[in-house]
């Protein structure tokens, strides 16, 4: 159901799209993403093609009476394998077959038998089975942190770039470092935690900033940014497990829960690992936000605006901050990537049973049919999805479609 | 697909950050934190090459591996400024060791992504006809499949060591430095001087190499230190992952990996060498960026 409403909106988006901007262009957008796809989706079965090891494994398979080429097999199946089971596992993944054949008999099984194949070699479990339990966690983790990345970035990007031409409140600038300093002296003799006295200094600095404004507090804004852009993932996402699964006892560890548990229960099994991926993906919105409103606040409709008395709320919110959304949804778009690294990471550290950890699992057990399937379907959302707000945004903002011919 | 959006948007926001950064005021306070960062980054090879160089006749240095019985899991102190890991070990002599790995990596791939992707950019962008339009499908194919997906498929179907590593994050580092130079250079070949060249009948090759690439240079350097950056932390996301160069080599993931596994006892195992991910990448991405504003401005003052 849910897939032939995705359908239909998919048709009314590309109708509009060869409505608005010709059907010729629409079609050369299309079909280089469609060629994209394939040449990933080849890319990545001829590279499977050196898995096999090299040629002392070889031999050694050779002697042991099944094919040259097993070795994925015996990887898969471990090592209580018998000769029989490899062979009928090489001769079911086609790993005797050239790379053309094992690519036409991969697409064949994924487009005209939509069968995704096996998740484990061993234990039989289909990829289909696997995906429907842990799609959604990784789908939830996506969303929330998005929505928390978004929920942070656009008012701060708004605020940074609006105080970037403000005078400010002109607080003497040693309070910053004289505030943070007493704070630290009186949390260390009080025998806080160094995680809490971490929180402190950055709630101290925030305060302090919201209350300067003007250019300072654009500037510390946009440090701050700078500095989470510099965080490793891993990093950030061991801090905060230390800070709050570890040290306090405020996020439990113990698993996902699904909507059916409750709203509650659901969200307390997640929130942390969304805050991580949302941090992560805040200070790329936040800058590019920042930078293209105040580009946005220099234009002619902004003076016309002001001239006319309207208040800077509405300028900032209706006439600025529209023209401004049009890259940020473009990164949005190509930030799928940078989550799906992230939730690799944050599944690991966390132990969140999602696709990602599925992947780190599967590459373990050199699971490599299903890889190759996963890696196909993501690259098949992430090229979808940014062709669709490639093409939206030409539709959009026709100068895109005359630069592109240069 | 074309990710013609992504290019204006990364050539907006240098432009926006380029005004802004012209309000007065803002010049003094960014040198000393530019020079903060040049030195911190100076300190950091300086140590790792001394420390790879001259080993533990170092004072400073120890045994990476060396047990040591009385300071078990212990916290950082002065004798050991790190803490210890959980056989006594000196953390601080494993991230010193473990920089050679992480720091060679970033910079190995960097010059690979700059001599190909440059390479291939610069050509691309000024040839333009089949040229371009390959080095174009290369690029969106290459960037479409995710960065630590990619790195970790290439890993693990090969195998573990230096060479595969550093191959893999050079398929990383080679396509988004050549879009990078491929957009810039499209702008330089628009400008008069090119033209003026061109007409005047001088040979392309020569165009390129004495009129374009001075041009294209800039914005290849900052580039450089924002990617020699990421290549650090993917390789530190990778090592931590327990797929980089095999056990016994430290690297800076795999200290902080090993940490992890006893967190509530060594958080500093976790602490300091995350620390230290984080001061380079951070002085590696103001440098680069900062590189990047000083040059918009000459350019825009032209």
């Amino acid at each position: 159901m849910l897939f032939i409403l995705l359908l239909i909106a998919f048709a009314a988006i590309v109708a509009w799209i060869v409505y608005s901007a010709g059907p010729i262009f629409a079609l050369k957008r299309f079909g280089g993403a469609l060629l994209v796809l394939v040449l990933v989706t080849f890319g990545v079965s001829a590279m499977l093609s050196f898995t096999t090891g090299d040629e002392s494994t070889k031999q050694a398979l050779e002697e042991l009476g099944v094919s040259r080429n097993a070795q994925p097999c015996v990887t898969a199946l471990g090592t209580g394998a018998s000769v029989e089971n490899v062979n009928e596992c090489v001769e079911d993944r086609g790993l005797d077959k050239n790379v053309f054949a094992q690519y036409a008999d991969w697409a064949k099984q994924l487009v005209i038998d939509r069968d995704l194949g096996l998740a484990f070699y061993k234990n039989g479990e289909t990829l289909s089975d696997t995906m429907k339990q842990r799609l959604p966690r990784t789908a939830w983790l996506f969303l929330y942190s998005q929505l928390t990345a978004l929920f942070l970035a656009v008012p701060l990007g708004i605020w940074s770039a609006y105080q970037a031409g403000r005078g400010g409140r002109g607080l003497p600038k040693w309070a910053l470092p004289a505030g943070v300093g007493i704070l630290l002296l009186i949390g260390f003799f009080s025998g806080f935690r160094l995680t809490s006295l971490f929180a402190i200094v950055i709630a101290f600095a925030a305060v302090y900033s919201i209350f300067a404004g003007g250019r300072l507090a654009d500037n510390n804004t946009n440090f701050l940014a700078f500095a989470l852009l510099s965080i490793p993932v891993f990093v950030l996402g061991e801090t905060l497990r230390y800070a709050f699964a570890i040290e306090r006892d405020i996020y439990q560890l113990t698993g996902y829960q699904p909507w059916s548990e409750g709203i509650g229960e659901h969200l307390k099994s997640i929130w942390l690992p969304t805050l991580v991926l949302g941090l992560a993906a805040t200070p790329v919105y936040l800058r590019l936000l920042r930078a293209d409103m105040i580009q946005n606040l220099q234009q002619d409709f902004v003076s016309v605006a002001k001239a006319k008395g309207m208040s800077n709320s509405h300028i900032l919110l209706r006439h600025v901050l529209r023209p401004s959304t049009v890259t940020l949804i473009t990164v949005l778009g190509l930030n799928i990537a940078q989550l799906v690294n992230g939730a690799i990471v944050v599944e690991f550290i966390y132990d969140l049973d999602g696709m990602g950890s599925y992947l780190i699992a599967a590459f373990a057990r050199r699971e490599f049919f299903a890889v190759q399937t996963i890696v196909a379907l993501v690259a098949a959302l992430f090229i979808l999805t940014n062709t669709l707000i490639d093409v939206l945004y030409t539709a959009v903002d026709p100068r895109v479609k005359a630069d592109d011919e240069r | 697909m074309t990710n013609v959006a992504q290019e204006i948007a990364v050539e907006s926001q240098h432009a926006a950050e380029a005004q802004a950064a012209s309000a007065p005021g803002a010049g003094k306070k960014r040198n000393v934190v530019f020079s903060l960062a040049v030195a911190w980054l100076v300190l950091v090879v300086v140590l790792v090459l001394l420390g790879w160089i001259f080993g533990e006749s170092l004072p400073f240095l120890r045994d990476p591996d060396g047990i040591n019985q009385d300071a078990l899991n212990a916290g950082p102190s002065w004798k050991y400024p790190f803490g210890n890991a959980s056989f006594g070990e000196d953390v601080f002599s494993q991230v010193v060791e473990g920089g050679r790995i992480s720091l060679f990596v970033g910079f190995a791939v960097t010059a690979i992504g700059i001599g190909l992707g440059g390479g291939m950019g610069l050509i691309a962008g000024y040839y333009r006809g089949w040229v371009d339009s390959l080095v174009r499908l290369i690029i969106n194919v290459t960037l479409s499949i995710p960065a630590l997906l990619l790195v970790i498929f290439i890993v693990t179907i090969r195998n573990q060591e230096l060479t595969t590593v550093i191959f893999a994050l050079s398929l990383l580092a080679i396509p988004a430095l050549a879009r990078i130079v491929r957009a810039s250079t499209l702008q330089v070949a628009d400008r008069e001087f090119v033209k003026a060249a061109e007409v005047l009948g001088v040979k392309r090759s020569k165009i390129l190499l004495r009129e374009v690439l001075p041009n294209v240079m800039p914005t290849l350097v900052s580039f450089a230190f924002l990617t020699t950056g990421i290549i650090i932390v993917v390789e530190g996301t990778l090592s931590f992952l327990g797929l980089s160069v095999e056990p016994p080599t430290l690297t800076w993931g795999k200290v902080i990996a090993e940490g992890r596994i006893k967190f509530a006892d060594t958080p500093h195992m976790v602490a300091m060498p995350g620390l230290v991910i984080f001061l380079t990448v951070l002085s590696l991405n103001f440098v680069g960026d900062q590189l990047l504003k000083r040059f918009d401005i000459r350019e825009a003052s032209l």
